[in-house]
């Protein structure tokens, strides 16, 4: 299956007006996880999760400590009412 | 058919820059991440990325305005949507499922600070959450001398407590002094955090500060403009005697060596500008005084111009 929606770094960079470095650096933290990490290929996913990153550390002033926390309960939650099936939490 | 320009609410003759703002903007207002559950917003949001992928790059816009797209490209699409609805049922999104299916809601706590953060939760501190404690930032007006020359401040803090200051010669409008482990404390083992004091040189009448050199202007008569003088002239520490050249002009520039910012071999100059002042009152003798200064000795000061 072709998943067009794709992108390299340097695209991902300009898309969201991010340095790559900044980007690199949090692959490295490992607060985004491409979709394909060998070849650095990122999908929309990915890319609004270094915006929401940058929204985080720009305009709340979170630090880098607390990024993976925040990170961590938003996936955690999305899992939540991903799996509750319309359940009410 | 999708019109990219329609679905990122952008006229057609939108710029570049334009559609990436705008795209950036509502994907993040779509993001499924911030909108857990809500289906018309993953549906917009694959949408939004959809036309940014047809019009969001130099080439990709000018194909899609000369009607170039080909309907592969908008096949792909479709592809691509099918396979992300094919992904959420067999486990949602990427990031938010890789906690598996055993998964408890209970355990949240637990998986982000370890077993002892549940016991955290009601009132006693964990022994395994450690983060640095928060930075503090503060404002500190100084006068132009101090931060041209270095001084010594005490300040009082929000919590009582005197923080002696050392200001450095030479520092600039902005700058910040770091005060390491003074800031907030740190949660278990994580460190202090840093306290910051940022500097603002409040301006000097008649002073101005260009790099290391300071600048300022130094009124002289029409007389010692002529002849030439011992003029006082104030700098931030004291005054000295200038010696005026005869045969200066308004804006003409001295310097004064050692008198600017820094200190030490690093100190820079005070700049003088002339500027040659008339006398208020011209009474008739002076005026025909002059007169016959101009008949016999009269020049074209705009002959080069």
């Amino acid at each position: 299956m072709k998943l067009p929606l794709r992108r390299p770094l340097g695209e991902v960079s300009e898309i969201c007006d991010i340095p790559t470095e900044v980007i690199i650096h949090f692959i490295e933290e490992e607060w985004v996880n491409p979709i394909d990490s060998e070849l650095k290929m990122l999908d929309e996913e990915d890319v609004c999760r270094i915006l929401l990153i940058q929204d985080l550390k720009d305009k709340f002033g979170v630090n880098d400590e607390a990024v993976p926390v925040i990170l961590h309960l938003v996936d955690q939650l999305n899992f939540i009412i991903n799996n509750s099936n319309g359940d009410t939490l | 058919m999708i019109d990219p320009y329609k679905t990122l609410h952008l006229e057609k003759n939108a710029t570049l820059e334009e559609i990436k703002k705008s795209y950036r903007k509502l994907a993040k207002q779509y993001h499924p991440d911030l909108n857990p559950g809500n289906k018309e917003a993953e549906r917009k949001f694959k949408d939004i990325s959809h036309a940014f992928d047809l019009i969001g790059t130099k080439e990709a816009k000018g194909k899609f305005d000369r009607g170039e797209t080909d309907d592969q490209q908008r096949h792909q699409y479709e592809q691509y949507r099918n396979a992300q609805q094919g992904r959420q049922q067999s486990g949602g999104h990427r990031y938010s499922s890789s906690f598996g299916e055993e998964f408890d809601a209970d355990d949240l706590f637990e998986s982000l600070f370890g077993s002892g953060a549940r016991r955290a939760g009601r009132g006693s501190r964990s022994h395994d959450m450690n983060f640095a404690g928060e930075d503090e930032l503060y404002q500190m007006e100084v006068e132009l001398k101090e931060a041209a020359l270095g001084s010594e401040k005490v300040i009082t803090l929000p919590n009582g407590k005197k923080l002696q200051v050392k200001i450095p010669a030479g520092i600039e409008s902005g700058k910040k002094l770091k005060f390491k482990g003074l800031g907030k404390s740190g949660v278990g083992a994580g460190p202090a955090g840093d306290i910051y004091v940022q500097i603002n040189v409040k301006p000097m009448p008649g002073f101005t500060r260009v790099e290391n050199d300071i600048h300022t202007e130094v009124p002289i008569s029409f007389f010692e403009a002529i002849n030439g003088a011992e003029v006082e002239v104030p700098t931030l520490d004291g005054h000295v005697m200038l010696q005026v050249p005869p045969g200066v002009s308004s804006g003409s520039k001295l310097r004064v060596k050692n008198k600017g910012v820094g200190a030490g071999e690093h100190r820079g100059n005070l700049i003088v500008t002339l500027k040659i002042v008339m006398p208020k009152n011209i009474n008739p003798e002076m005026k025909a005084a002059v007169s016959k200064l101009q008949d016999q000795f009269s020049y074209n000061p705009r002959s080069q111009v």
